[in-house]
């Protein structure tokens, strides 16, 4: 089949996780006894009031018409006004997702540079010290909490060695912002020459991309391992030692039959580790979708959270939907090819 | 040059040979257990460690840097640090054990049944389960609990709740695996019960690897609950949890005051830490196919 | 001199248990063998005799817990056990060429086939790229594969089992090899490729006039496609000799009874033919490793059993094998114990 019909088929396939999703985070949110109007309303509201607000959000029709009426409005882009911040969860959550992205990019992508070597060295002197010690490592940080971490980091980097800016927002606060061209300050600064304002975001980037890359790269180092440990014991490896390949080559061979799994991996990775970055976000007051999300829950903001949870999930499924799309172009035992 | 001896060591010895032979197997799964023992003694044994009351507040030593009298400083409400930390282990011990235990108690059950009976059960079940995981579960974790109410028992809910799946997918597994095999078929053809069937012969067999993940699933459990401490949900100032004092302990970071946030933070990687090498160590020696032997 | 020499090979299970014990087994003992050009051996016996260690000790491919403590394997001249392993693998794949069981699950999935073969030659022998593609096109037109030209750049998971085993055959060609071992080359295949493979594999041994290892669980295919025939237990050479001899002849009560079993076609893959279990290499029994399945046995098979000379180039390991005398009845039934052993 060609490549059109195969992406058409896949997104096809996701359309019912989708509708499953969004019920989830119907669901999710009216699971507590926490009452939204209450939040709203307030302590000196009278009865009457409350029925108002009630009826406002939609609260007094029965669960199904509920959800047919979230269903109906989250097709047509309609995610409900935040409480906190009057204005739409829509906007809220757009004007902060590529801001998130960039973090989350930054992030695994060094993780992932980083881990998977680990892992793949590890693999090749199993139990030897190397793999010993990235074992430590590696079950280290999953142990580490993420937020300690950052919080260790501005210390020693901000307070300490004063290398580090402040822990507040993507750029300083002296410094004008680029004009918007790809929503990162980095890229756009670069783009437009400003060098200052450049220098600002990459100091500011560094220390909650480092943060996020190590953790991140725990998993990853762990998989990556069982995963080309498994692939070393299989059949074709065997047989590549019996033919007398060279270590480098057969080296070569274990690398490219793992890298299918271990995107496959790190696609799964990439829904827990978005959680992970909104701590961090939280942490580093980046400005982000993470930190919005955040705040909303602790505060009740209850359209707000639903929003931000419906969107996480929505990128989870295109994540796995894209690493499929990938795995199918480059696998030549795909259907695709 | 061949097999052992037929005369029997004395148990002392042949337990002494187990536990070396255990740590030769896995390092780490010993050290874990170590690291776990020393935790849970703290835990039980508190009042034996801790060098004042966790709870006194001695508001002429505010914010004071670790010395002879307060090991690990005070912190902004003038408490001893020290043995908050130590209290602090009671919170670990306290929210992961029952949490653990209420996810195996629901997951094994519903994956036995999953698997075993197989249909539409299954088939929704294990859609909801796929459908639960493109959320992040610390948005999860966190959502529910804020959205419940903010107490203990409902964080140790929650998290059962919310890890379950875990378990149900891993003994939901070994059951398919086992469906067809001999000796289900002839408990089958004997006319044994159903839930015979599932309880005497399944379960036992199916539960392994489900086992081999508590102390994983116990490590997660530390970790979630410190987190929403730390987000200020679920445990409040002043108790004594190591999250909750992180998230104290965090404005100080940046003004030099480090031993109100670190200190606990260390505990809490050493105790997840622990949890982690003895659930990794386990799974050494249980699958062999992990065992890369020298 | 022979090409290959082996003598005494030793090779042990050695780990420690979870009592912390240490445990030992003896999966290779004392295995001795010699194989010159232009001869097939067939190594037979049933699964986990130690067959494809005997390969796997030779190439220097043994995985741990799996350790050589003994012996001597002596190819072309050089002593294999004591060269390093860079050494070793450059021999592998040009000298001595295996070709295994599942050929399709053995390919790199992710290489086109002719590259694959290119890429075996240009380890061993180097050279320029179009001298390895011509090569190529000429072994796979060798082993039979239809329009090679085509073929060159298909992907493993494409081909057939037949085809892919085939294809096993070329790479293991490409560096002109002295010895070629096929490990279970037939098992898995279709009933009618089986034969169309070994039939090749004769044809090229017999072409390049190579020394050939066959390794396998079926008699049949030894009878038919072997000129000597070393039969394995429990990690030892049994009986040993030309296939003519053993096969009919057979002085070895184990053998004996593999042959009585059926007398055509006899896999010994199947549900055990002798009725009775694999024996367990951690608790051998002393002396004869095949004295509880013997109908013969009596006390002296619990020391362990001489190698006779049952006739020229023919022995068996067995107390009650007959020397090679100037008798000239030699009947395949065993003896009566009138006789002396």
């Amino acid at each position: 089949m060609n490549f059109s019909q195969f992406i058409f088929r896949r997104t096809l396939m996701v359309i019912p996780l989708l509708v499953g999703v969004v019920f989830l985070t119907f669901m999710l949110v009216r699971v507590g006894g926490l009452d939204p109007v209450g939040l709203l309303a307030g302590p000196t509201a009278t009865a009457e009031e409350f029925d108002m607000i009630r009826e406002e959000l939609g609260l007094d029709q029965p669960l199904w018409k509920q959800f047919l009426i979230y269903a109906g409005n989250v097709v047509q882009g309609d995610l409900g006004e935040s409480w906190l911040s009057n204005r739409p969860v829509l906007e809220d959550i757009s004007a902060r997702s590529l801001i998130s992205l960039e973090l989350l990019f930054w992030g695994i992508g060094l993780g992932t540079i980083i881990g998977v070597p680990l892992g793949l060295r590890a693999a090749f002197n199993p139990n030897g010290r190397f793999d010993q010690a990235t074992r430590i490592m590696s079950l280290l940080g999953f142990s580490i909490p993420t937020y300690w971490l950052g919080l260790v980091m501005l210390f020693v980097f901000f307070y300490l060695l004063r290398w580090a800016p402040p822990g507040m927002g993507r750029i300083s606060l002296m410094v004008s912002p680029p004009d918007f061209v790809t929503g990162s300050y980095l890229i756009d600064s670069l783009l437009s020459a400003n060098w200052q304002a450049a220098h600002s975001a990459l100091t500011h980037l560094i220390l909650p991309v480092v943060c996020l890359a190590i953790v991140s790269a725990a998993p990853i180092i762990k998989q990556t391992r069982a995963i080309a440990l498994e692939v070393i014991a299989s059949d074709s490896v065997r047989y590549a030692r019996a033919c007398g390949l060279k270590t480098k080559t057969v080296r070569d061979i274990v690398f490219r039959n793992s890298a299918t799994p271990i995107i496959t991996f790190v696609g799964t990775e990439i829904t827990g580790l978005v959680g992970t970055m909104s701590l961090i976000e939280y942490v580093f007051a980046w400005g982000g979708l993470g930190q919005y999300g955040l705040n909303a829950i602790v505060r009740g903001d209850f359209t707000a959270v639903q929003g931000y949870v419906l969107t996480l999930a929505l990128f989870s499924v295109l994540v796995f939907l894209v690493v499929d799309i990938i795995i199918a172009i480059i696998e030549p035992r795909s259907e695709l090819n | 040059m061949s097999a052992v001896s037929s005369v029997k060591a004395p148990l002392s010895t042949r337990f002494g040979n187990r536990l070396r032979g255990v740590s030769r197997l896995s390092p780490t799964a010993t050290a874990g257990v170590i690291i776990i023992l020393l935790f849970g003694v703290l835990a039980l044994f508190s009042d034996l460690f801790m060098t004042h009351d966790p709870i006194s507040s001695y508001p002429e030593r505010i914010l004071q840097s670790p010395s002879a009298e307060h090991w690990f400083g005070t912190d902004g409400n003038g408490m001893d640090i020290f043995s908050r930390v130590i209290y602090g282990a009671k919170f670990g011990f306290g929210i992961a054990i029952p949490a653990v235990i209420i996810s195996v108690l629901i997951g094994v059950p519903v994956g036995l049944i999953a698997g075993y009976r197989g249909g539409l059960l299954d088939e929704v079940l294990m859609r909801i389960f796929d459908g639960l995981r493109v959320f992040p579960s610390i948005i999860l974790a966190l959502a529910v609990v804020a959205a419940t109410g903010q107490s203990l028992l409902n964080v140790v809910l929650v998290l059962g709740f919310l890890d379950s799946p875990v378990f149900a997918r891993l003994v939901r597994a070994e059951v398919l695996a086992l469906r067809s095999s001999i000796f289900v078929e002839s408990a089958v053809a004997a006319g044994n019960p159903t839930w015979r069937i599932l309880f005497l012969h399944l379960l036992p067999n199916s539960i392994q690897g489900a086992m081999a993940q508590t102390a994983v699933r116990a490590a997660w459990a530390v970790r979630i609950s410190a987190t929403l401490a730390f987000l200020g949900v679920g445990i409040q100032a002043p108790t004594p949890e190591w999250g909750a004092m992180i998230r104290q302990g965090a404005e100080f970071m940046v003004t030099g005051q480090w031993w109100v946030a670190i200190f606990p933070g260390i505990a809490l990687i050493f105790l997840v830490f622990g949890l982690n090498l003895f659930g990794d160590g386990i799974q050494d020696i249980l699958d062999p196919r992990r065992r890369v032997s020298k | 001199m022979s090409l290959l020499s082996v003598s005494d090979l030793q090779t042990h299970f050695i780990f420690h248990d979870i009592d912390n014990q240490l445990r030992e087994a003896r999966a290779l003992n004392k295995v001795n063998l010699t194989l010159d050009a232009g001869q097939i051996l067939g190594i037979v016996g049933e699964t986990g005799a130690g067959k494809s260690l005997t390969a796997q000790s030779i190439c220097g491919l043994l995985r741990p817990p799996a350790r050589i403590v003994g012996g001597s394997v002596l190819f072309d001249g050089q002593e294999l056990l004591s060269l390093p392993e860079d050494e070793l693998n450059a021999i592998r794949g040009a000298d001595i060429a295996m070709v295994v069981q599942n050929p399709r699950s053995s390919l790199d999935p992710l290489t086109r086939i002719g590259e694959q073969l290119v890429r075996i030659h240009q380890t061993h022998s180097g050279g320029p790229l179009d001298i390895s593609r011509q090569k190529a096109m000429e072994m796979m037109q060798a082993v039979g594969i239809p329009d090679p030209e085509g073929r060159f750049t298909a992907w493993p998971h494409e081909l057939s089992g037949g085809m892919a085993q085939r294809v096993l055959i070329a790479m293991a060609l490409m560096n002109e090899p002295k010895l070629l071992i096929a490990d279970e080359p037939t098992t898995g295949l279709d009933v009618t490729v089986q034969a169309q493979i070994l039939d090749l594999l004769k044809e090229l041994v017999a072409r390049f006039d190579m020394a050939s290892m066959i390794i396998t669980h079926d008699l049949g295919i030894v009878a038919h496609y072997c000129d000597q025939v070393a039969v394995m237990f429990a990690g030892e050479i049994i009986e040993q000799g030309t296939v003519r001899d053993v096969f009919l002849k057979p002085a070895h009560p184990y053998t004996q009874q593999l042959l009585a079993a059926t007398p055509e076609r006899l896999d010994l893959g199947s549900e055990n033919q002798l009725g009775g279990q694999p024996p367990d290499l951690f608790n051998l029994p002393p002396g004869c490793l095949s004295q509880d399945r013997c109908p013969r046995a009596t006390d002296i098979c619990r020391t362990d059993p001489p190698m006779v000379q049952v006739a020229g180039g023919h022995t068996a390991r067995c107390h009650f094998a007959k020397p090679a005398s100037k008798s000239a009845s030699k009947s395949a039934k065993p003896r009566r114990s009138k006789q002396n052993g």
